[in-house]
C-alpha cells in the first residue's frame, strides 16, 4: 500500500513538472518573439507594436482579464458596451506588455524556474532579467485550456499586472458611477496617449 | 472577501490561425453572472486620499525632474561601480536586518545574514563586493515594518510621505524606528558627521530607483489612475515581503476565466 502511494505521488509530481516544463518551453518562444521584435531595427515602431499586439492578443486570456478588472461595472453593461470595452482592453493590455518588454529588449533573460500549481491548475514560470548590476524576476501565470496555453497574469517583482490594473480601473470606474460605457471612452483616450508615447 | 458564484460559459472554439482568431475574439458571448463582481475586495483604507494625492503629485514631479534623471545617469556608470555602491549600501543595512530577523524568530536567517555581514565587511572590502552571495549566503531583507506585521500589527491607513513615497501607518512607524536605531545614523550623529545621513538616504534612493526605471515608466505611461496603481503595487509588494514569498505561490490568484477565449 505504501509503495502504491509512493508510486502515485511520484507520477503526480512528474506529471506536474511536465506540465510546467511544457508551458515554459511555449512561453520562451513567445517572449523571444516579442524581444526579437524590439531588436529588429528594420521594422517601424508601428509595425513592431502591431506584431506585439497580435502576440499578446493571441496568448493572453484577454477577455477573462478584461472582465476581472472591470469588477462590478461589468454586470450592468450592455452587450455592445462589453464588446467595445473588451476590444479596448486588449489593446490596453498589449500597450502595457509592450511598454514593459521595451525596457528589457537589450537585457539578457533566462527562465529560471517553473512549477505547476495543481490546486489552481496554473503554471508559474519565473523569468530572470539581468541588468548591468542587478536582476529582476518576472513570474508568468500560465493556464492550459483547449490544448493550448494562455497567460492569465504577469508579476513583476511580486506585483501582479492584473491586480494593479483592477485597482487602477476600479478607481476610475468609481468616478463614472461604474458606467462601463463612459469608462471605455476614457480607456480609449488613454490607449491613444500610451500608443503615442510608445511609438514616438 | 465576498466571492459570488459564477457560471462559466463554454464556447469551444479552436483557433488555428492568428488572423482569424483576432477577428473572432471580439465576438464574445457574455452573461451577467459569469464573473465575480465584488466592488470592494480591493479597497485599501485611504482616509487621507485628497492629501495623499496632492503629496503624490508633488513626489511625481520631483521624481520626473530630479530622481529619475539622476537614476538614469547613475545607470550609465560602469557596472562594477553600480554593483559596488549597491553592495556597500546593502551591507550597511545588515545589522538592522539581523535584529529584525531575530525579532521575527528567524534564527537561521539571522545567523546567515550575520555571516554575510562578516564576510562582506572583511573579504568583500567593506561590503563593496558581495563575496557572501558567491558562497551561497543569500541576501534577505527585513525591516521594522515587516517585524510589526509579523507581530500582528495591522497596516493602518495608507499614507504618501513627502519625498519618501507610498507607505502606511505601520510601515511609516517602522521607517522611523529604522532611522532611530540605525547604527550608522547613531555613529554619524555622535561623531558630528550628520551630513552622512541625508547622503546615505539620497544614494539609497538613487540606487533603488535606478533598478526600476523601466517598470515605473511602464506603470506611469499606462495607468488611468497612476495614484491608485502605485497604491496597489505598494501593498502587493509589502505583502510579499511580509510573508517572505519568493516564488509567488502564495500570492492570490485572480479569478480569470479562459473558457471563452
Amino acid at each position: 500500500m505504501k509503495l502504491l502511494s509512493k508510486i502515485i505521488f511520484f507520477i503526480f509530481l512528474t506529471t506536474s513538472q511536465l506540465y510546467a516544463d511544457e508551458a515554459s518551453d511555449w512561453l520562451k518562444i513567445e517572449v523571444d518573439f516579442i524581444l526579437e521584435a524590439y531588436k529588429n531595427s528594420e521594422i517601424s515602431n508601428e509595425k513592431r507594436f502591431s506584431m506585439i499586439e497580435n502576440t499578446v492578443s493571441y496568448n493572453f486570456a484577454g477577455t477573462g482579464i478584461a472582465k476581472h478588472v472591470a469588477g462590478g461595472a461589468w454586470k450592468n453593461a450592455s452587450k455592445e458596451t462589453k464588446e467595445k470595452y473588451v476590444k479596448l482592453f486588449k489593446k490596453h493590455l498589449a500597450l502595457n506588455i509592450a511598454s514593459i518588454m521595451q525596457g528589457y529588449a537589450n537585457q539578457e533573460y533566462s527562465l529560471i524556474n517553473s512549477k505547476y500549481d495543481s490546486k489552481n491548475k496554473v503554471s508559474l514560470i519565473d523569468m530572470n532579467i539581468l541588468t548591468n548590476s542587478s536582476s529582476i524576476t518576472i513570474t508568468w501565470r500560465v493556464k492550459q485550456s483547449k490544448e493550448r496555453f494562455y497567460i492569465i497574469d504577469l508579476l513583476v517583482a511580486n506585483i501582479s499586472l492584473v491586480k494593479t490594473k483592477r485597482s487602477d480601473f476600479n478607481s476610475m470606474l468609481k468616478n463614472v458611477n461604474n458606467d462601463l460605457k463612459i469608462f471605455s471612452e476614457l480607456l480609449n483616450k488613454k490607449n491613444e496617449e500610451s500608443y503615442n508615447l510608445l511609438i514616438n | 472577501m465576498k466571492v459570488k458564484k459564477y457560471i462559466l460559459i463554454l464556447i469551444p472554439v479552436v483557433f488555428f490561425s492568428l488572423p482569424s482568431w483576432s477577428l473572432d475574439s471580439d465576438k464574445i458571448q457574455t452573461n451577467s453572472e459569469d464573473f465575480e463582481t465584488s466592488y470592494n475586495e480591493d479597497e485599501i483604507y485611504d482616509p487621507l486620499e485628497s492629501m495623499n494625492r496632492a503629496i503624490f503629485n508633488f513626489n511625481n514631479v520631483a521624481d520626473k525632474i530630479i530622481l529619475e534623471p539622476v537614476a538614469k545617469g547613475y545607470r550609465k556608470l560602469p557596472s562594477p561601480i553600480q554593483s559596488g555602491v549597491g553592495n556597500f549600501l546593502n551591507n550597511l543595512k545588515m545589522p538592522l536586518v539581523v535584529i529584525n530577523q531575530l525579532l521575527q524568530g528567524q534564527g537561521g536567517n539571522a545567523v546567515e545574514t550575520t555571516g554575510r555581514f562578516i564576510i562582506n565587511s572583511t573579504v568583500g572590502l567593506l561590503g563593496l563586493i558581495d563575496v557572501a552571495e558567491k558562497v551561497g549566503l543569500e541576501q534577505k531583507q527585513e525591516d521594522f515594518g515587516q517585524t510589526l506585521a509579523t507581530w500582528g500589527v495591522g497596516d493602518g491607513f495608507y499614507i504618501v510621505l513627502p519625498i519618501f513615497g507610498p507607505s502606511n501607518l505601520r510601515d511609516a512607524s517602522g521607517m522611523m524606528l529604522t532611522s532611530i536605531t540605525d547604527p550608522i545614523n547613531a555613529y554619524a550623529v555622535t561623531e558630528g558627521e550628520g551630513w552622512i545621513i541625508p547622503v546615505k538616504t539620497a544614494t539609497n534612493a538613487v540606487n533603488d530607483r535606478s533598478k526600476i526605471i523601466d517598470e515605473v515608466n511602464a506603470l506611469r505611461d499606462n495607468s488611468l489612475d497612476y495614484y491608485a496603481a502605485v497604491r496597489s503595487a505598494y501593498y502587493q509588494n509589502r505583502k510579499a515581503a511580509i510573508i517572505n514569498d519568493n516564488d509567488n505561490t502564495s500570492m492570490p490568484l485572480p479569478l480569470i476565466s479562459i473558457e471563452f477565449e
